[in-house]
């Protein structure tokens, strides 16, 4: 009864929840559109977060979803640890193409903060200067960080994935990733100053 | 036993996973505050995490450009059905200097944050958008 329960726990953790929609989109591409509105915020926001320009964003999304439409009948579910989902099959699409763009540009993007306090705009002038300066240190924190750490922040905060996906889309163990997201954390501490008894590796 | 990392990242991971799901609408234990494991006296990586969980907004894409990319799709779609969209693909230049040249819809970029965690439609944030470029 254990391994049941157990067996039945796997097969509920793995479950990819875009299997019919990814299986429709098989039978007739033209139903792909269903996945393309549920995630072109996510992939956006990634491109985003990684190239800092809202123009490449858009061009770097638009390579995810054509790319991933034209290659839908290579991804495979798999139902077993370590899994893969739609989800994750579609970040690491979008994680090669943000390394294609960084070889094709061949410099480190600036960071156009600017471009996300004139994004952040309010009615409430007091609640927009906490916004703004609370924008102003996470965006310039994430934007110094080393890319694989700085993408598994974005992973976790901004895209709200669980660390064993982010493990998948990073090609890490989820422990291994959750050490990289802690060791993120601490380098983000230490640059708000607050930070003086984390370790430095 | 685990290693005293490992420990700390768990923590780290499990408070990282209650301010997500809850959003503060509840009481969360807080590694360097009401623990006294690894993470006690941690208390900069909590802050991080706070800072990080509130001051990361979630950004959408312009609607022209969704609408955009949902057509340059639906073209590849029909073709790969056996239609003849392939040929009719319009560069995004194209679009962007449009409405460029038209002003008011150049920066139509959202930051619907917010929106997303508080269950907003698409439809509803466009209607948003579509009220602030119209002012």
């Amino acid at each position: 009864m254990l391994r049941r329960g157990k067996d039945r726990a796997s097969v509920l953790v793995y479950f990819d929840v875009d299997r019919s929609a990814v299986e429709a989109a098989r039978r007739d591409p033209r139903a792909f559109e269903a996945l393309y509105r549920k995630y072109v915020a996510q992939v956006y926001n990634f491109a985003l977060y990684e190239l800092r320009n809202p123009h490449a964003a858009e061009d770097l999304t638009a390579q995810v979803f054509l790319r991933a439409l034209s290659g839908l009948s290579g991804f495979r579910e798999q139902r077993e640890p370590p899994g893969s989902s739609f989800r994750v099959w579609l970040f690491q699409i979008c994680r090669n193409a943000v390394s294609n763009e960084r070889r094709r540009v061949r410099r480190h993007p600036v960071a156009p903060l600017e471009l996300a306090l004139e994004i952040a705009s309010t009615d409430d002038v007091q609640a927009a200067a906490v916004e703004r300066d609370q924008l102003d240190q996470a965006w310039q924190a994430i934007g110094r960080l080393p890319e694989e750490r700085r993408q598994a922040l974005v992973l976790r905060f901004v895209e709200e994935m669980s660390t064993r996906e982010i493990g998948e889309v990073l090609g890490r163990s989820e422990g291994a990733t959750r050490v990289l997201i802690h060791r993120a954390l601490q380098a983000v501490a230490r640059q708000l100053g607050r930070g003086s008894d984390a370790p430095r590796n | 036993m685990l290693p005293e990392t490992d420990d700390a990242a768990i923590q780290a991971d499990a408070y990282i996973d209650a301010l997500l799901a809850g959003h503060l609408r509840s009481p969360v234990a807080v590694p360097g505050d009401a623990i006294s494991g690894p993470l006690g006296g941690q208390s900069g990586v909590r802050d991080a995490i706070r800072l990080l969980e509130k001051g990361l907004p979630r950004f959408h894409p312009s609607f022209l450009f969704e609408q955009w990319l949902a057509d340059q799709l639906r073209r590849q779609a029909e073709a790969a059905a056996g239609g003849d969209g392939a040929g009719r693909i319009v560069p995004i230049a194209v679009i962007r200097a449009s409405t460029e040249a038209n002003g008011r819809l150049a920066d139509r970029r959202l930051l619907v944050g917010g929106a997303i965690a508080s269950g907003f439609s698409i439809a509803g944030a466009a209607m948003f958008a579509w009220r602030r470029g119209r002012n």
